[in-house]
């Protein structure tokens, strides 16, 4: 496969791309595997918001575990109270810190490196890095203490500890800022000329996926202050249907900038492992764009079985706006393969349909991951995800396991998976540290895959049987009305747990091997080891 | 490249499989979106979101009088109220418990009208699986038909607090 | 469908962004393919099973 790797020489093109841009003399490097020119400062971040995802990716894990080894019945580990204490460390570790500080990073990333660009403002970068970590650490430390078990969604007039809402609101204005530094970065490379005519393709995705992310913000914003006014008792009543409305134009608008910057990352490894070229600019920015223009009003698909809001404003807001934003990741979920296998085609791979596939770089864990992450994505999450919100068919699925199954897929096979794959070659490329362990991180990505998208299947099938979310005891022992479901429900349950085993195996065979490499591996001094 | 800054006049108008799927992928779009006006009209199980603003004392008030005045039984200390068919029906969701326990007639319709006394809760009748959200201050009214006779199990969905798992209630349909 | 042409860097750049043809990708159309076809099963299977609950507005 070595031959496919674009690290080996000649794969890659363009050392005169690697211009210097607006870098002042000594605070760059130009990378010697991609040729690209790495801002010293963005460097920095990149490598400590990158450190800190991983943190509490570990830290989400251990409670994913917990969780799973609690919800396979014939286990049920934890007591009630720290099942619902560790689901709600587990949403928001995951699904806000682990994904955030990445993000954060990958931004940085493009914004510097790819359009050859000084970072805009070292002191914002430390800045908002700092609200981010404070409020992170705020975070898990006044949920641990158990003044917060309210789950992430935190509704309204369920009530947590003030620390709980400041501290989302500090992590909040933290990302922002990064996101702000971002975009500024952009706009003085413009200024500066930096780069001629367009942005590639994967800054723009990353220009989404910041757009995307301003507006998710404010709405967080939005609603964290007032309720945290409220819990402070300064204002005394917050409404809980407009607390929905605008907690899900966050929580929901989160999931999109996800999606786009998972897709950008789809397209940047597609580059880095296969050398794939994108196929229509045109088509590709313009899915990009439908992600813009036709994702808020989507933030409905949580209130499909609310009071208060119309069935005409529900399928208005599903149907119309969201559609097009699916249309968008159907035309990337073709795309983006389209152009490994033309890649992979033009390499001499053109055996029948899927020779190219069978030629792939399986073995690199930066190509596996991508492709699972695809796979993942598109067949099971992008299906459910569409069908579950279809307002009336999220009568039989609302608040159910279906919907952990769902984005079990989407936001963990998916964009999580994704993540991972980058990072194999983000340590030796940014860190410039070798991974030891080699055959462990070839094989992660299968192992996490595996283990998730059986997990996924187990909520779904258990969920259809009725079996809630977010619920200690499937059978409500104790309950003044007893409670009964199919059976096969305790099968289904058996697979999540299992699945969600395995898959946090997957996860320290990930976290394991990132750690030593990036303390203790041996030094990348030139190009980077192709996988 | 996906990293490089692309050459002039990038924009061109798809072509090959690339342009039929997206042609494909349109058209299914077209579909789902079709799919939900369609089933608003045509299908027999819509959310509505009918709801009107209520006072959580209120809704107490009118839930002890429907069942004051429509009680027909009592079970595990709860009372059984059965409304008259295409009556309303009352019920009222708090930590950890709904109350009453609701009999209806298989085939008939009720208005039935479900709050929260304190904080949100969810409405799941199992184990047909049918799931809404349920929330104080609102006054959220589903017209309901039973298709078949039997007990179902209903069950909070949202999480509610350390009881949440425990918060059950039952309707009872007779044929 | 063209075949793609055995070309220096140049052309392949020019063509990178033509998107006219030049492309081949049979593989990716039947997988994508699949995945319509999974999605409209699943689809209308969960229509199916809406269609079976209680009658509710
Ligand atoms: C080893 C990997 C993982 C396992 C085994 C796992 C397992 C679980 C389990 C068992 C639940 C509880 C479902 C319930 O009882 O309602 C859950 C909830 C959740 N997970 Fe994961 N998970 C994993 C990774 C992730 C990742 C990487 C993310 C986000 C990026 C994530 C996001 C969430 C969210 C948002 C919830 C919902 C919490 C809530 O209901 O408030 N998970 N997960
Ligand atoms: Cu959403
Ligand atoms: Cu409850």
């Amino acid at each position: 496969m070595t031959t496919l790797d674009p690290t080996v020489e000649g794969a890659l093109p363009e050392t005169e791309a690697a211009g210097r841009g607006n870098h002042p003399p000594g605070t760059f490097r130009v990378c010697a595997t991609t040729g690209l020119t790495v801002d010293l400062a963005a460097e920095k971040f990149i490598k400590i918001n990158a450190v800190f995802a991983v943190v509490f990716l570990l830290l989400g894990g251990i409670a994913a575990l917990l969780l799973a080894l609690t919800r396979w019945s014939a286990v049920h580990l934890l007591n009630a109270e720290w099942y619902y204490r560790m689901t709600t460390f587990h949403g928001l570790n995951m699904l806000i810190l682990w994904i955030l500080f990445m993000e954060i990073g990958i931004l940085y990333f493009a914004a510097t490196a790819l359009l050859k660009s000084r970072l805009a403002s070292v002191k914002a970068g430390w800045a908002g890095f700092a609200c981010m970590a404070v409020g992170a650490i705020m975070l898990d430390a006044v949920i641990l203490a158990g003044k917060a078990d309210v789950m992430m969604t935190s509704y309204v007039p369920l009530r947590a500890h003030p620390t709980f809402y400041l501290a989302i609101i500090l992590v909040a204005v933290g990302t922002l800022i990064g996101v702000i530094n971002f975009l500024a970065t952009v706009y003085i490379a413009k200024r500066d000329k930096t780069y001629s005519g367009s942005v590639p393709l994967v800054v723009f995705g990353a220009i989404t996926a910041a757009i995307i992310a301003v507006s998710t913000l404010l709405h967080g914003a939005g609603i964290m202050i007032p309720t945290f006014l409220w819990s402070i008792d300064v204002i005394d009543h917050v409404d809980p249907a407009a607390y929905r409305l605008v907690w899900w134009g966050l929580g929901h608008q989160s999931q999109q900038v996800n999606v786009a910057a998972m897709v950008s990352v789809w397209y940047l490894l597609g580059t880095l492992t296969v050398g794939a070229k994108v196929l229509n600019q045109g088509v590709s920015r313009t899915a990009f764009l439908l992600y813009i223009l036709f994702i808020n009003l989507a933030s409905a698909h949580h209130l499909l079985v609310d009071p208060g809001v119309s069935a005409g404003w529900k399928i208005w807001n599903t149907s119309y706006a969201m559609y097009l934003a699916v249309l968008a990741s159907m035309i990337h979920g073709y795309t983006v393969p389209a152009a490994v296998e033309v890649a992979l085609r033009k390499q001499g791979h053109t055996k029948g349909l899927f020779g190219w596939l069978g030629a792939a770089p399986w073995k690199n864990p930066g190509f596996s991951g991508f492709f699972l992450s695809l796979l993942i994505f598109g067949f099971i999450g992008g299906i459910t995800g569409v069908t579950l919100g279809t307002e009336q068919i999220n009568i039989i699925a609302h608040n159910t396991l279906r919907i952990p199954g769902h984005f079990h897929a989407t936001v963990v096979g998916g964009t999580s998976l994704a993540f991972m794959a980058l990072a194999y070659y983000v340590v030796p490329l940014i860190f410039r540290r070798e991974f030891p362990l080699r055959w462990m991180c070839r094989a992660q990505p299968y192992v996490f895959a595996a283990g998730i998208v059986l997990m996924s299947l187990g909520m779904s099938f258990a969920g259809s049987y009725g079996v809630s979310r977010r619920s200690w005891d499937v059978e409500a022992s104790g309950a003044l009305h007893p409670v009964s479901y199919d059976p096969s429900v305790h099968v289904w349950l058996g697979v999540l747990g299992i699945g969600g085993s395995l898959a946090f195996v997957g996860l320290l065979m990930f976290v394991v091997p990132t750690v030593l490499a990036v303390f203790f591996g041996k030094r990348v001094e030139a190009k980077m080891p192709a996988w | 490249m996906s990293i490089e800054s692309p050459a002039k006049n990038w924009l061109h108008a798809p072509t090959g499989t690339e342009r039929a799927w997206i042609g494909l992928a349109l058209l299914w779009c077209i579909v789902l979106t079709l799919a939900m006006p369609y089933w608003h009209f045509k299908g027999k199980q819509n959310s509505t979101g009918e709801a009107y603003t209520v006072e959580p004392t209120r809704f107490a008030d009118r839930v002890q009088q429907f069942v004051d005045s429509n009680k027909v039984g009592e079970v595990n200390g709860t009372p059984i109220a059965e409304p008259p068919p295409g009556g309303d029906a009352y019920l009222q969701a708090q930590m950890w418990r709904f109350y009453p326990v609701l009999q209806f007639k298989k085939g008939q319709t009720y208005r039935l009208h479900i709050s929260s006394l304190d904080i949100q809760h969810g409405f799941a009748v199992l184990p047909i699986n049918m799931n809404f959200q349920v929330l104080p201050g609102y006054d959220h009214v589903l017209t309901i038909t039973p298709t078949m006779a039997g007990e179902f199990p209903i069950l909070c969905n949202e999480f509610c607090g350390i009881g949440h798992h425990q918060m059950t209630g039952r309707i009872i349909v007779t044929e | 469908m063209t075949k793609e042409e055995k070309s220096g860097d140049l052309i392949e750049k020019e063509s990178e962004h033509r998107g006219d043809g030049l492309h081949h990708a049979p593989g990716t159309f039947t997988l994508t393919l699949i995945l319509l076809v999974s999605f409209v099963v699943y689809y209308f299977a969960n229509w199916k099973a809406l269609a079976d609950v209680w009658h509710v507005r």
